[in-house]
């Protein structure tokens, strides 16, 4: 994969978001492993902040490659890093333990076969698109691997594929409806990434777009799809772990949440501190 | 012509090199699934890439107009073609997966009836908008007459715009990229849900009534991925608009066929890999 380095101005420079999402996001799928070390679900969470580290990535890699004006919209951007990511993550968790790298790897060639043909086949004749669409496809894998983690606790297929019913509070039995994969959950992790990774550019972008801002509504997006992940997680870890990874969602949120109105109001012009429509006297 | 002298900017001319490039690539994956998988997979396969291409195909019938045509700017239905395609497309996969237990046809003819229904639906509200919400008359700005009607458009044309509103064709060409978009995503969706259903029970070691819900949803989620890959790179096609079949870029879907046939088999091939690996 060739690097571009290109420097945005007054910003972090995009390779090197990059490179830290892609660690970020590997580490913390590899620490979810502790699950199986441990004999607990109790570092479920742990998929939740790859989520969020690979969104942050993400959405950068949206960023520049919007900056060319691709004239579909943002939101396509989204959608083509899931649709590619999806067929690449479910393959991947065949893969055992190397899930997360194969992942990666085989995102990454799909993307770059897609880059290929959006760049080449069908002219579109933009410098970043193959690069972009690589990223895009591994940020895609990535996030949904991220969030088959957060709620079921492994990135194995059998995991993912596998569930138990309790009958009669004591009867305990195999069944494949209830799990990720089964249950239908990969749909909603789907949207609930591919809409956290187009929404962040979408809304900053313009004259006044500032790096910082767009990475904190990310996250704060990325925090806000982990909550819905996390309180569906209830379904398939133990209650103890999913309200643990409840806790570090709903905190992070609330954390994000705070920054980025600072940062709005830092970089608007003026603000209004609205009130709720008074109550008025006489009902 | 190389890529090299090819023109800079995104225009309708092809590349040759780029073109036969494609084909081989959907040559050698077919024939990675032919090794892999002779008999059911490599049919699974083929019936992926003709979704695909159908789908690819529809998607240039389908009036999008994105943000222009929001403000009444220019002639189509006002969003973006990742929208408008996954509404259609998934209404007809749905249509589609429900009629699945019908045979292969019917399902088929439902995914596809699925998806028109859905687009004349839209496209109908889309006009009721425009005129009696925004006083715009539908007027193409890209032909004089109407192809099907007869029409004439110019006189109806408010000026600076690019035409508004639906006209008569552009509502046709929806429902006809609407159908060929349910049908081919569900086409998708039925190849795959076969292979799972004849394969998994061996992979997971179960019976295939427990695996049931493994392949209905891996097939969905697979259909949908390939859906919207196929979506976005016909709306890269076609640079984000298009008025419907008689707008000049409509003359691209040679690209987009070769494009759409090689993700559709890279992607079909990944999914066919799920369960022959």
């Amino acid at each position: 994969m060739t690097v571009k380095v290109e420097v945005i101005e007054g910003g972090i420079p995009h390779t090197k978001i990059m490179i830290a999402g892609l660690i970020c996001t590997i580490v913390c799928l590899y620490l979810s492993y502790l699950n199986v070390a441990t004999g607990t679900e109790m570092f479920s969470f742990f998929g939740g902040l790859a989520v969020i580290s690979a969104l942050i990535w993400g959405s950068h890699t949206i960023k520049v490659l919007c900056s060319y004006g691709i004239g579909t919209g943002v939101p396509s951007a989204g959608m083509i890093a899931f649709g590619s990511g999806v067929i690449a993550m479910l393959l991947a968790t065949k893969f055992g333990i190397a899930a997360p790298i194969v992942a990666l790897v085989l995102a990454a060639i799909i993307g770059l076969v897609l880059g290929y043909l959006s760049n080449n086949v069908l002219n579109m004749k933009i410098p970043v698109m193959i690069q972009s669409l690589t990223e895009l496809a591994v940020v895609g894998a990535l996030t949904l691997m991220g969030f088959a983690v957060l709620m079921t606790g492994s990135f194995t297929f059998t995991g993912l594929t596998t569930g138990s019913v309790t009958l009669f509070g004591a009867l305990s039995m195999p069944s494949y409806q209830l799990s990720f994969i089964g249950g239908g959950l990969t749909a909603v992790a789907f949207l609930l990434g591919a809409i956290a990774i187009q929404h962040p550019f979408n809304a900053c972008l313009g004259p006044g777009w500032k790096q910082d801002r767009m990475l904190m509504l990310t996250a704060e997006c990325g925090f806000l799809s982990m909550i819905v992940a996390a309180i569906m997680s209830f379904a398939l870890i133990s209650t103890g772990s999913a309200i643990l990874s409840l806790l570090i969602a709903l905190i992070g949120w609330v954390y994000t949440y705070c920054e980025y109105i600072k940062l709005s109001k830092r970089d608007a012009f003026a603000w209004l501190d609205a009130k709720p429509i008074p109550e008025v006297e006489g009902h | 012509m190389t890529a090299v002298a090819a023109k800079p900017a995104a225009g309708s001319a092809m590349n040759p090199t780029a073109m036969v490039i494609g084909v081989v690539m959907l040559i050698i994956l077919l024939g990675i699934a032919y090794v892999v998988s002779p008999g059911l997979g490599l049919m699974a396969l083929i019936g992926v890439v003709i979704g695909g291409v159908l789908i690819g195909f529809g998607v240039h019938f389908v009036p999008v107009g994105g943000a222009p045509a929001a403000m009444g700017q220019a002639p189509g239905i006002a969003t973006g073609v990742a929208m408008l395609a996954a509404g259609a497309g998934l209404a007809g996969l749905f249509g589609g997966a429900w009629a699945a237990d019908q045979g292969f046809v019917i399902a088929v003819i439902t995914g596809g009836v699925g998806g028109g229904m859905m687009m004349a639906i839209t496209c109908m509200m889309v006009n009721f908008v425009y005129v009696f919400g925004m006083g715009i008359p539908a007027a193409s700005g890209k032909v004089a007459k109407d192809p099907i009607t007869g029409d004439t458009q110019p006189e109806f044309k408010s000026q600076g715009t690019e035409g508004h509103g639906l006209p008569f064709v552009s509502f046709v060409g929806g429902v006809t990229g609407g159908i060929l978009g349910g049908a081919g995503g569900t086409l998708i969706y039925l190849e795959l849900l076969s292979l799972y259903q004849a394969t998994l029970p061996t992979v997971l070691n179960a019976s295939a009534t427990q695996v049931l819900p493994i392949a209905v949803a891996t097939a969905g989620i697979f259909a949908i991925g390939m859906f919207l890959v196929n979506a976005v790179l016909t709306a890269y096609n076609i640079t984000g608009t298009i008025e419907g079949p008689h707008d000049p870029k409509f003359k691209r879907w040679p690209r987009a066929i070769v494009a759409s046939a090689v993700a559709s088999a890279l992607c079909g091939l990944v999914a066919i890999l799920i369960v022959t690996i």
